[in-house]
């Protein structure tokens, strides 16, 4: 494996490497496998202008920012540990993949080309509870839930599209949850200024679990918008309640957190 | 003068008898209380070193062409080896040895559970020893696994014979009650995850065998790897001078010592064999799940007439079934008890000890159980506890002391919080106060010596071949002897961790290092300062002189001091006994569970170091915390491969967990115990802290859990519980 130095973000040939917290694991554990990795550091911005967001900032720098919107602040900082904050980047937080163990232990589940989802008849606490039929792991991003209340519009080195369009349900067709092509790098993001936003998330532990559920809740005006993290296999923008959640039978409980984190978190935006 | 004796000796529950050769234990104990150095807060004399890296654990060991050592493992639960083929492993740059199930004992085509050690390579790097692994091609027919403990226990595969004690008349004990109480408890499977995992160095000097191991038993390791590879004991020398965690799993050689022996011979080269953070979590040992079924009948004033239960311990493919009826026969005075204990072999990776196994997990059914019946008499948990309080040994010799009515005393004042902690309770977060009773052994027991060397620069050395398994036993041992030689602690040091310098010690588990290996450090200490005292008579000395100033005419000579662990006290049995009290806060919408404090105390006879020990406490409440909310190893209900073997999906606490502890100790020595009547403490703090937090979420809530761990998804399930309860218009407690 080679290790190279990106001298512009136009075509990036290889692996992106940038906080190295997600694809240093998967390198490791062989679900990625790489023979170049492109260090990407010195080509995509990481400063923080106003809603003009680097992609290569940190998650220590988003969370102590105060132009950073608040929803998006405190996904920063209850994602992950201080040390993994202090390395891994925002461009790197939404494109993570998922935890499910089946995924993860390298099973050869839907996400991995196969044709058996092990965790809907498995093992399946903290899996999804929307969009679960065809594949029932759990987008774990924090981050990305922020920023799909928000709004917020990604620009990468071909094109612009808004957050949503980033992401995209795996199908028997194409088992891939980005539509990010190879190549293809988010340099930065912008994030339109909320009147306010919040962001809830429930744990199994105080700190450094990924999401059960995460809620972010955006209010603009008249309009407000809510997405779940943890919720369903992309980041999962709340259209209807959570009644049309199709929980299986060992993640009902989600619902319930989420309903009431969702409670929650339209009381606090409605607070004067 | 050299005694013969026989005696009994205990370690985790488990009797055995044993010969030995003790010398007098004449020593008179030192009065209660703080004495200059023992009993008086000392920090560890390696603190510095483990802080700044520079203690060399066996993790860090890199000797002159050392090797690495990986193990293919199965990776299904019940399998057959069908074929095997080495060499393309062997083919791979770096590659020096491949062994496979017909070269050694430890390695089979027949795997009984996931982590069941097939094959293993050795190469430059543990890259390429990992690399090699994948090569080597394996082909399994994969088998049924058996993994339901209920079906093993109808089935009838079980590890020994049930196990069924029966005191009294225990249906006549129901039949006498006016209430009784019938619940089921279940407790998870939790793992050790020690920061350092189990790994050896082993490397052949001449016929002779070194092995670096993490470990908890050096001189246990030198007799079972002399066994395993036909050497005489003293071919073999095993080496630990610091350990990174072990909580019970690291008392044997296990596979990866034999295979690194295996490799390190054939290649003439030392070997590291490392479990990976995976395998730590997959095939080092855990503490197997419970079911226990148990019963509770009462008379109205909350005297207890009736205990039963049934526990199956879902022990794994091996391991032992263990004393998960211990607290119901042994906490409580009542006259008709009667348990019956199954040991479920499953297809799943063996238990084994882990910090007070069988007490942890029947512990929280027992007093879990014992609150419930409090709620439904209305009677104060605290109250009914006393009610209940054994003065005498429930069964067998008399305690040879007992403490937890002083315990129950020292705890009022946190139980007496509860009224203020109940009251900060709000719409969505209730507060609430629980506690729980601990019961467990920690006497220690012989055989175990020690030497003490004083040189004529008046500074004195310990020298056992004891561990210090991160316990800080090498600072407890420093204070023994400078107290008893009346020198100050920085004159003393510890050698130990290496078989090969220093004569037998003991095994560091089941709360017995400090028991058993303090006394021996007294004994060969005031060995020692009598013949410091002869030489200063000789001298014709006064007997205040200084012990630099009596031995400074030595020069290179020295005076050694040796002495040994007595026995314990004939016909009495040593335990040690506690309380806790957790202050717990439950949103009742979400299910989040959190602790806000716990109070601890313990009697475990005289404190040595009280910093070492409030550590102690603190250690077991937080470990006792992850086993209680988040801790869990989850396997996959079909094919029972595990699920959790990394340290995002296995959630150990974090510090962001850690309540306000309060420890306290009752510190009275147990006048029958020893020259120290100093008990154990590395067990008791982790026993009551489940059942006190799910006891507290029941002040809080009303809200029975009965499942670990207490998380979101049985919180919830419990509340709901206790409001269809509440619908049906019974008191909470009520089934």
């Amino acid at each position: 494996m080679e290790l190279l130095r990106a001298s512009t973000s136009d075509d990036v040939e290889g692996t992106p490497l940038a906080g190295g917290t997600e694809v240093v694991p998967l390198l490791r554990a062989g679900l990625l496998t790489a023979d170049t990795l492109v260090d990407i550091r010195g080509v995509v911005p990481r400063g923080i202008d106003g809603g003009r967001i680097g992609a290569g900032a940190t998650l220590a720098e988003l969370e102590c920012d105060p132009e950073v919107p608040e929803a998006l602040r405190e996904a920063c900082r209850l994602a992950a540990s201080p040390q993994l904050r202090g390395m891994g980047t925002l461009a790197g937080n939404l494109l993570q993949a998922t935890r499910c163990w089946y995924w993860r232990l390298d099973w050869p589940c839907r996400l991995h080309g196969g044709d058996e989802c092990f965790a809907r008849d498995g093992e399946h606490r903290e899996h999804a509870i929307f969009a679960n039929g065809y594949c029932a792991s759990a987008h774990p991003s924090d981050v990305a839930a922020a920023l799909l209340a928000l709004d917020a519009t990604v620009h990468t080195n071909r094109r612009e599209l808004r957050l949503a369009e980033l992401y995209r349900l795996p199908d028997e067709a194409d088992r891939r949850t980005t539509t990010l092509e190879p190549g293809e790098l988010i340099l930065e993001l912008d994030v339109p200024p909320a009147d306010r936003s919040v962001y809830l998330k429930a744990m199994d532990r105080k700190r450094w679990s990924f999401p059960i559920v995460g809620v972010a809740a955006a209010r603009r005006c008249d309009e407000t918008r809510i997405a779940l993290a943890g919720a369903a296999p992309i980041p999962w923008l709340l259209a209807g309640g959570l009644e049309s959640a199709t929980p299986l039978p060992g993640n009902a409980y989600k619902v319930e957190v989420a309903t009431t984190l969702v409670n929650r978190a339209v009381a606090a935006l409605n607070v004067v | 003068m050299a005694r013969l004796i026989r005696t009994e000796k205990e370690v985790e529950g488990r009797y055995e008898e044993v010969w030995l050769v003790v010398e007098e234990d004449a020593l008179e104990q030192w009065p209660a209380g703080p004495r200059e150095i023992v009993g008086r807060p000392a920090i560890r004399l390696d603190g510095v070193e483990r802080a700044r890296g520079q203690a060399v654990y066996t993790a860090d060991l890199k000797l002159p062409g050392m090797l690495h050592a990986a193990v293919l493992r199965s990776p299904y639960p019940r399998a057959r080896v069908t074929k095997l083929d080495l060499a393309p492993a062997l083919a791979l740059p770096g590659v020096h040895a491949a062994i496979g199930p017909d070269e050694l004992e430890q390695l089979s085509n027949d795997c009984e559970y996931e982590g069941a050690a097939i094959a293993a390579v050795c190469a430059d790097t543990l890259a390429q020893s990992r690399t090699a692994l994948r090569a080597i091609i394996v082909d399994y027919e994969v088998l049924d696994p058996l993994l339901d403990p209920d079906e093993a226990v109808a089935r009838g595969a079980l590890l020994g014979e049930p196990r069924a004690r029966e005191r009294g008349d225990y249906q006549r004990g129901l039949a006498e009650a006016d209430v009784v109480v019938e619940a089921e408890y279940r407790t998870q499977v939790v793992l050790h995850n020690s920061m350092e995992t189990h790994q050896s160095v082993v490397e052949w000097v001449g016929d002779s065998v070194e092995v670096h191991i993490s470990t908890q038993y050096i001189w246990g390791i030198r007799d079972a790897v002399a066994d395993g590879l036909g050497l005489p004991g003293d071919k073999v020398r095993v080496i630990c001078h610091y350990m990174g965690g072990g909580f019970g799993s690291k008392n044997s050689p296990d596979d990866y010592t034999f295979i690194a022996a295996e490799l390190a011979k054939r290649t003439a080269r030392p070997v590291k064999c490392a479990l990976t953070r995976r395998e730590e979590n997959t095939a080092a040992g855990n503490r197997n799940a419970t079911i226990q079924r148990l019963t509770v009948g009462a008379r109205s004033d909350g005297t207890l007439t009736a205990l039963g239960g049934e526990f199956v311990n879902a022990v794994g493919w091996s391991g032992w079934s263990s004393s998960t009826e211990g607290p119901m026969q042994m906490l409580y005075a009542c006259d008709n008890v009667k348990t019956t204990t199954y040991g479920a072999k499953l297809n799943l990776p063996p238990m084994k000890a882990f910090r007070a196994p069988g007490f942890v997990e029947g512990t929280f059914g027992l007093e879990a159980l014992l609150d419930e019946l409090a709620a439904k008499l209305d009677l104060d948990p605290l109250e009914l506890r006393r009610r209940n309080h054994s003065e005498h040994a429930t069964e067998g010799a008399e305690y040879s002391d007992k403490n937890l009515l002083e315990c129950y005393r020292r705890a009022e004042p946190h139980w007496e919080r509860r009224h203020e902690v109940r009251a900060r309770s709000t719409e969505t977060v209730k507060r609430g106060v629980g506690m729980a009773s601990q019961i467990w052994y920690g006497g220690g027991g012989p055989p175990s010596y020690a030497w003490v060397r004083v040189g004529s620069d008046g500074r004195a050395t310990v020298v056992t071949a004891m561990q210090d398994i991160g316990t800080g036993t090498r600072t407890a041992m420093a204070q023994i002897a400078a107290e008893e030689l009346g020198i100050p602690l920085e004159d003393v040091t510890v050698s130990l961790g290496d078989s090969a310098r220093g004569p037998f010690a003991s095994i560091s588990a089941g709360s017995s290092t400090t028991p058993s290996m303090g006394p021996a450090v007294r004994a060969a200490a005031a060995d020692a300062r009598r013949q410091i005292e002869e030489i200063a008579g000789q001298r014709e000395l006064s007997p205040n002189t200084p012990l630099a100033e009596v031995v400074s005419v030595l020069e290179d000579a020295q005076i050694l001091g040796k002495g040994a662990r007595g026995p314990n006290p004939t016909g009495m049995q040593v335990l040690t006994f506690g309380v806790q009290v957790a202050e717990v806060a439950v949103d009742v919408q979400t299910g989040e569970v959190w602790v806000e404090r716990i109070a601890a105390v313990h009697d475990v006879g005289r404190v040595i170091n009280p910093l070492g020990a409030s550590s102690q406490i603190e250690g077991g409440i937080i470990q006792g915390i992850g086993h209680t909310l988040s801790e869990e190893r989850l396997h996959d209900p079909k094919t029972g491969r595990l699920l959790t073997t990394t340290l995002d999906a296995y959630k150990l606490p974090t510090i962001a967990d850690v309540p306000e502890i309060v420890s306290e100790l009752v510190d009275i020595p147990d006048a029958h115990l020893t020259n120290l009547g100093s008990k154990g403490l590395g067990e008791p703090p982790i026993i009551p802290t489940a059942a006190a937090i799910a006891n507290a979420i029941r002040d809080a809530t009303g809200a029975d859990v009965r499942q670990l761990p207490i998380t979101r998804e049985e919180m919830l399930r419990a509340l709901r519980e206790a409001k269809e309860r509440e619908r049906h218009g019974a008191p909470a407690g009520v089934d």
